[in-house]
Formats: C-alpha cells, sequence, structure tokens
C-alpha cells in the first residue's frame, strides 16, 4: 500500500469528492428529504416567495388522504390502472423467452460459405418474386372500365382520384411488402442470428416520446393501420361466427372453462401436496395461486367472449367518454341538486373532465360535493355518456375498438404497445446469455434418456433460467410500479381512464396542485409497494431455485 | 407414459430436421416483419403529403412522396434546437458521468481507508430507492439551488449516478492488482496508475456506461418536462410532443421528425451493438 493512513484517506476522497459531493446533494440527501416533505403540507401554491406562511408538520396525514381520506377514490383507481398495465409484463417475458429460444436454436445456415450462398440465393429469388409481384399487379397502360375497383374506389371515397391511379398506388405497396419480405430473409440467412437480435432489440431501444407518437397514429380508429389491417379480420370472424351454429360456441367456451377448472384443481392439487410435505415453501404456494388465479380470471374472459360471441354483445361494457357539453351538464344539474356547491367550482370541473369517463368524472364532481354525494354523481354522470358501442362489437356485429379513445379499451392498447416495445428488449438479451450458459452435457443427458423437445425445456432449459427469469422478475415489478406516465402523457394525456400512479405524482406535484408533500407520500406508497413485491420475489425466487 | 424396455434415442431424419429449421426460421422472419413494416409505415407516412395521409391505409402509398417533409419540419418548429439540446444534455451528462464515476469506482476498488465499505453499501442502499421517490426532492433542491428552468439543472442531478460508480467498480475489481502494485513499487502515483492503467483497462466497462448514460438521457422525459419552462431548452421528446399536441394534425411532420429523433440512438446501437449486449448480460450477472 502507498503511503500513511492519514495520506490514503486524503488520496481517496479526492479520487472520491467530486461523486460523492453531487451524490450527498441528489440522490442519498434527497432520499430523506424526501421522507420529511411527505410529513408536511408542503405546497408550492402555498409556500413561494410571495407568503410566509411557514411550511406544516402534518405527520401521517397525506398518508391517510391517499389511503382512506380524500384521495383515496383516485389514489386507489390509479393504483387499479397501473396494476393493469403490469398483466403485460408476465406476457412479455414469456415472449422474450420464445425469442431468445426461436434465436438460440440456430436454425439459419452457420457456415460462412453456405451463408453467403443461401443469401445471394435467396436474394435473386426475392429479386425474381418482387418484379413478377409488381409485373401481376401493375394496373398497365389503361385502366379497365369494368374493373371491380370501380365499385372498391366508390367504397373507399375515392371519388377524386383515377382508378387508375389507386391500382398503381396498391401495386407499388404490394411490390414494396414483396421486397422488404424478401430482403429480411436475405439478411438473415447472411447475417444470421445478429441480425434477428438487433431487429428484435430496436424497438425497446426507441421506446420514448418519438416512438409513442407514432404508435398514437397507428391507433387512430379511422386512418391508423392497426384497425385497417383489423377491420377485414373481424370481418372475416364475423361471417364465420354468423355461418357456424349458435351451440358450437357456446360449446367451446364451456370446454374452455371446463380445461380451466381442472387444469387449476391439478395444480392446486399439487401445489398443497408439496406444501404439506414441506417440498416447497409458503411463497412458492401463493405464488402457485396467484398464478392459478390469473389463469382462471383469463380462461373465463376467453369463455365469455365464446359464450357470448354469437349473440353479438362481445365484451360491451363501460360507457364512451365524454364530451365537453356532457360534463358542462352535469355540472349544471349538481349545481341545481346541491345548491350548497360552489357553482364556479364545478364549472372548473367541467372544464377538466373533458374526455374522461363518466366514472372519473364523477369522482372528480364528488370532490366539491358533499362527503356522500359520490353515488349521486356516478348516477348523474353515467345518465349522460352513451352505453359502449366502441368495444368490439356494435349495432351491426363486430368492429374495431376506439383504441386510445375509448376508457374500456385505451389501457389494453398501452399494453399491447408495452409488449411489442418490451419483448425483444433487455430481457431477450438477458435470457439469450442465460441459454448460452446452460451446459450442453444437461442436453446430451437428456437425450441419451430420450426426451422429447418439450421435455428437455421443462426439466433442463427452464429450472436452468431460474435465476435469469427471477432477476427479469424483479426488475419488470419495479419498473412496472413506476411506470405508464410517458406513455399516457404522449398518447392520451390521462384521459380514457389511464392514469398511473406516476402520472397521478406528476399532476399532483408538477402539473396543477404543486402539493410536493402529497406528491411525496405517493411515491414512498410506491417505494412501499415495490419493496414488499421485491421481498415477495426474492422469497418465491429462492423456494424456486432451491426446489 | 410407457416407457420402451431399451430407451434408444430416435434421430430425427434429415428431412424432419431441415423442414423444423425450415419452421423456425419462417417464424423468425415473420416476427422480424412485425418490428420492421411499422417503421417502413412510419416512413411512408413522413413522405407523405399532408392531404394523403388518411387514404395511406386504402392505398397503401402515398401517390406523391414529398421528402421535403424532412426539411419543412426544421422550418416549422425548432427542431435544431432541440437536436443541439438534447445532444448537449446527453454529452455532458454522459461525459461527467464517465468522470466522477470512474474516479469514485477507483477510490472504491483501489485504495483501502476506513468506512470504505460503509460509504459504499450506502451508495448500494441507494439503487433500491425508485427513481419517482427522488424526483421531487430534486426538483425542490434545484429550484433552491437556482438551477430551475437552466442547462445546469438539466446536467448535474444525473451526473453523479451510483448505478455507474457500482458498474465500474465491479468492473475494475476485475483487473488484477499485480499490474497497478508494480506500478506502485516503481513510484507511480495513484493518479498515475488511474489514468495510465486503470482507465485503458476498464474501457469496456467505461464504454457500456457511457452508452447507457447517454441513451437514459437522450431518451429522457419526465425530468426535462418538469424542470424546464422556456422553449429554448426543450429536449427532443418534450418538444416533439408540444408540437404534436399544438399541431396535431400534422402526422407527416410529426412522423418525420420522430423518425430523426430515432436516427441517433438507432446509429450509436448499430455501431456499438457488441458492447451494449455485453453490458447489458453483465447487469444480470452481478445483479
Amino acid at each position: 500500500m502507498i503511503g500513511s493512513k492519514k495520506k490514503r484517506v486524503a488520496i481517496a476522497m479526492m479520487f472520491l469528492l467530486p461523486n460523492l459531493i453531487g451524490f450527498l446533494i441528489f440522490t442519498a440527501g434527497p432520499i430523506f428529504f424526501s421522507l420529511y416533505m411527505s410529513l408536511t403540507d408542503w405546497a408550492l401554491t402555498k409556500h413561494n416567495e410571495f407568503s410566509t406562511e411557514p411550511i406544516r408538520f402534518v405527520g401521517m396525514q397525506n398518508y391517510q388522504r391517499l389511503l382512506v381520506g380524500d384521495e383515496s377514490v383516485f389514489f386507489w383507481d390509479y393504483l387499479g390502472n397501473t396494476i393493469f398495465l403490469m398483466i403485460g409484463i408476465p406476457i412479455s417475458i414469456a415472449g422474450s423467452l420464445a425469442l431468445a429460444l426461436l434465436i438460440n436454436a440456430k436454425a439459419t445456415p452457420q457456415a460462412p460459405r453456405i451463408r453467403i450462398r443461401a443469401g445471394v440465393i435467396a436474394l435473386v429469388i426475392g429479386a425474381i418474386v418482387t418484379f413478377f409481384a409488381w409485373l401481376a399487379t401493375t394496373p398497365g397502360p389503361l385502366p379497365d372500365p369494368a374493373s371491380p375497383l370501380l365499385e372498391m374506389s366508390a367504397e373507399v371515397g375515392l371519388t377524386d382520384k383515377s382508378l387508375f391511379e389507386v391500382a398503381r398506388l396498391r401495386s407499388i405497396s404490394f411490390t414494396l411488402i414483396t421486397a422488404v419480405f424478401s430482403l429480411v430473409i436475405a439478411l438473415g440467412l447472411i447475417v444470421g442470428s445478429v441480425f434477428f437480435r438487433t431487429v428484435y432489440y430496436l424497438p425497446s431501444l426507441l421506446a420514448s416520446v418519438p416512438m409513442f407518437l407514432f404508435w398514437k397514429t397507428l391507433y387512430r380508429p379511422r386512418g391508423g393501420l392497426i384497425n385497417a389491417v383489423l377491420d377485414p379480420a373481424l370481418d372475416t370472424i364475423q361471417t364465420i361466427i354468423t355461418s357456424t351454429p349458435r351451440f358450437l360456441w357456446y360449446a367451446l367456451g364451456i370446454a374452455l372453462w371446463t380445461a380451466a377448472i381442472i387444469w387449476a384443481f391439478r395444480l392446486m392439487r399439487s401445489g398443497i401436496n408439496k406444501l404439506v410435505h414441506k417440498d416447497a415453501g409458503a411463497a412458492a404456494f401463493i405464488g402457485r395461486t396467484a398464478l392459478v388465479l390469473t389463469m382462471l380470471i383469463t380462461a373465463y374472459g376467453v369463455g365469455a367472449v365464446l359464450v357470448q360471441a354469437p349473440q353479438q354483445s362481445m365484451l360491451r361494457s363501460g360507457f364512451t367518454s365524454l364530451d365537453r357539453s356532457q360534463t358542462q351538464t352535469i355540472a349544471d344539474s349538481l349545481a341545481a341538486e346541491f345548491p350548497t356547491a360552489d357553482t364556479a367550482e364545478l364549472n372548473l370541473i367541467a372544464r377538466n373532465t373533458d374526455g374522461s369517463s363518466p366514472d372519473d368524472a364523477a369522482r372528480f364532481f364528488a370532490t366539491a360535493l358533499p362527503d356522500d354525494a359520490l353515488p349521486r354523481t356516478r348516477t348523474i354522470a353515467r345518465a349522460q355518456a352513451k352505453p359502449l358501442h366502441d368495444g368490439l362489437t356494435s349495432g351491426d356485429g363486430l368492429t374495431s375498438p376506439e383504441w386510445l379513445l375509448s376508457p374500456s379499451w385505451a389501457k389494453t392498447a398501452l399494453v399491447v404497445m408495452g409488449i411489442w416495445t418490451a419483448i425483444g428488449g433487455a430481457n431477450m438479451l438477458l435470457y439469450l446469455a442465460g441459454l448460452a450458459n446452460i451446459p450442453p452435457e444437461l442436453y446430451e443427458a437428456a437425450d441419451i434418456d430420450g426426451a422429447s423437445g418439450w421435455q428437455r425445456f421443462v426439466h433442463v432449459t427452464w429450472p436452468q433460467l431460474a435465476p435469469t427469469t427471477f432477476f427479469i422478475v424483479v426488475m419488470s415489478v419495479i419498473a412496472g410500479v413506476q411506470g405508464g406516465f410517458e406513455q399516457a402523457m404522449v398518447m392520451t394525456e390521462g384521459k380514457a381512464d389511464t392514469i398511473t400512479l406516476s402520472y397521478y405524482l406528476y399532476n399532483i406535484g408538477f402539473s396543477d396542485r404543486f402539493e410536493l408533500g402529497l406528491a411525496c407520500a405517493i411515491a414512498w406508497v410506491m417505494f412501499a409497494m415495490i419493496f414488499v413485491l421485491t421481498i415477495f420475489n426474492f422469497r418465491v425466487g429462492n423456494q424456486l431455485t432451491n426446489d | 407414459m410407457p416407457n420402451p424396455p431399451t430407451p434408444t434415442r430416435v434421430k430425427p431424419s434429415t428431412l424432419a430436421k431441415t423442414l423444423g429449421r425450415a419452421v423456425i426460421v419462417a417464424l423468425l422472419v415473420l416476427l422480424a416483419l412485425t418490428f420492421i413494416f411499422p417503421f417502413v409505415w412510419q416512413i411512408l407516412i413522413s413522405l407523405s403529403a399532408l392531404t394523403d395521409v388518411d387514404l395511406l391505409t386504402q392505398t397503401g402509398f402515398p401517390p406523391a412522396l414529398q421528402p421535403e417533409n424532412f426539411i419543412t419540419i426544421f422550418q416549422r418548429v425548432d427542431l435544431a434546437r432541440y437536436f443541439f439540446n438534447s445532444f448537449f444534455i446527453a454529452g455532458w451528462v454522459t461525459i461527467l458521468q464517465v468522470i466522477t464515476c470512474s474516479m469514485a469506482a477507483y477510490a472504491f476498488s483501489r485504495i483501502q481507508w476506513p468506512g470504505r465499505d460503509k460509504v459504499f453499501l450506502l451508495y448500494l442502499a441507494t439503487l433500491m430507492v425508485p427513481a419517482v421517490v427522488l424526483m421531487v426532492p430534486n426538483f425542490v433542491v434545484v429550484l433552491k439551488l437556482g438551477m430551475f428552468d437552466d442547462y445546469s439543472g438539466l446536467i448535474l442531478p444525473s451526473a453523479f449516478s451510483a448505478y455507474g460508480t457500482f458498474l465500474l467498480r465491479q468492473f475494475m475489481l476485475t483487473v488484477p492488482s499485480s499490474l497497478d502494485e508494480a506500478a506502485a513499487i516503481d513510484g507511480a502515483s495513484h493518479w498515475r496508475i488511474f489514468t495510465t492503467i486503470m482507465l485503458p483497462l476498464a474501457r469496456p466497462g467505461i464504454i457500456v456506461m457511457a452508452i447507457f448514460a447517454f441513451l437514459f438521457n437522450y431518451n429522457s422525459f419526465f425530468w426535462p418536462l418538469i424542470i424546464t419552462k422556456t422553449a429554448n431548452l426543450r429536449v427532443l421528446p418534450v418538444g416533439l410532443l408540444q408540437f404534436e399536441s399544438s399541431y396535431g394534425q400534422e402526422t407527416p411532420l410529426i412522423m418525420a421528425g420522430s423518425l430523426l429523433a430515432m436516427l441517433p440512438p438507432i446509429i450509436i446501437f448499430l455501431v456499438l451493438q457488441k458492447y451494449l449486449v455485453k453490458g447489458i448480460q453483465l447487469g444480470a450477472v452481478k445483479g
């Protein structure tokens, strides 16, 4: 070791100080400061350079307001939204594993010579196919007056554009799709797994405001790509449903329910056995119960869709969102009904709830009214809204949802986008690393035992990946509890029932109320949730990896 | 399932094997297309004229390409300024993080001093605290230090990363200590060992940390949104969202702007992919 103890400390401090000072000011200090702030009534509207009002210490009052007091209606609702968005986590983890397994199968040629040869062949074939795709679809020099395109163009409202033009554009589009398709095959063959890994990873790399803006256009009910693809697909499904006997759909739904119940029963029985014989601990049992419950709920939902499919009332729930005139009507009737209420405040709420669901609006209105007014406001607000007709059905059958505009579909839209972005991201890379670390001897042993592909996965791959899965689950839950702000801010502006806890914190702390104390309390409640979930994950993880 | 008397491994025929591989390749390609086609679609929108956007789902291709959208967006909104801000802020944060974190990591991994492990434990403990907890108090700190609505408020709070320190310390621990002991015997000071031995040897770790820092701060939205007021300080995500909420119907321009904003991360990833993938996979092993 160099130098005396004193000198070593001095040198160490020289290296450490630039970081330590910043760390204390912006990380360690604020944590304690935040804890203190959450116990005060600190609000920038009350405590600023224009007022001398002292910041009061209010003890647990902020937490009480959140969990049981005047903020609790919002808090629990937004917590529900946060949990809804976290449904995407298990789906995207399973997807990441599937992608990693596909890439890891090394199905593309490995030897460089074969790779290049296969790629070049694919390129040549692709070029030829693309050329013929163009040749087959291009409308030729003169549009045929008897062409069915005439009807089609009237249907889509293309009255001012010539038929010839539409056919030409569709031909270019089709040719472009073929070209991209061929190019992906050729690149995949030449570059191999790195190409696929890169392509899958890109969405998660770009998951920020620019990409959310783009997805907002994809989700447009009319003129968006998703519904343009979904509409014809739903039409087909509609035709199939109406042309098959009704009992078939009942039978399918009931069969699914029965299968789910039997499977749940078996899983629970083996779980109880393990618990009784001390093969697994209580935490693993709770984890298994949660899994079974999720499975049952999913099966119930899918079964319900199947059973109801022929009745065309599928997934119809909730209400349309309110527009400005409707919220004003609510405000007016509430003002008439509650003479003590502050009319100006009701009008302000009417302005702010433009675009929200009737239940959300009811909660906002109730804050300006006596304590027990919520049921009444809800009735009035729901009376204003129309029952939802943009679920999956309208009067005339299946139609695409309104996605971000509809309170009952907006969260689903965010979940779908979240899965698309996360599925090929860091989790997939972690699984790829995990797969590469599995000793090949284990597979050789399984082969000697005559294990099938599925048995190899269940008995070798999955247990060997348990530490990776555990790490991914812990990190995803931590991110999930804090998530949803950017997406909702960009895509729905918090309308359509998409406000999560982090968005709530933004609204309370930085957007309209500047109640910093309350915002800190929200942050600490989120921390408590993360803490409990992480501890739980650790216990389950430990018990499962020790099995 | 009844076991056959002698468990013999059934070798799949070559044809079945080839077919299986073909199915996997087909799946890989189809999945790749679900990630690529949306971006192709975005490019098509960004090249369309405003009046053609609504018909794009019917025709699949714009009647007239309008690449000048990519120039118009710079005239309609101060995109150049937002680009500069994003690069300036993310760049400075990255440089400062590399300096402060590598020095701190050296102090934690190579110098013996009393209380070292306790201080390091404090660093580790803060890693468990979610970012939202720091948001509000940091906002107050920035207000009180007069850094609100200023570059310093955007750069300084992110310039000292506990995570980066942790990552680099782990990396430096893997550098054999015989190297710097030999240098110390030759009379080299700690500063000299740090700059001539440690920094070059820890370069892969530093590159990983720098990429993470840059990408994270380039994409960051929440903090710049609450800490800035003036238009001149807007970063790309905030500026683009601002443009979208004022001119939401100008889809081609918005798509052109967001495509441009996506380019730097794509380029960084393609060039430095090797390091980034290693870094992500390293995180789990250490975690």
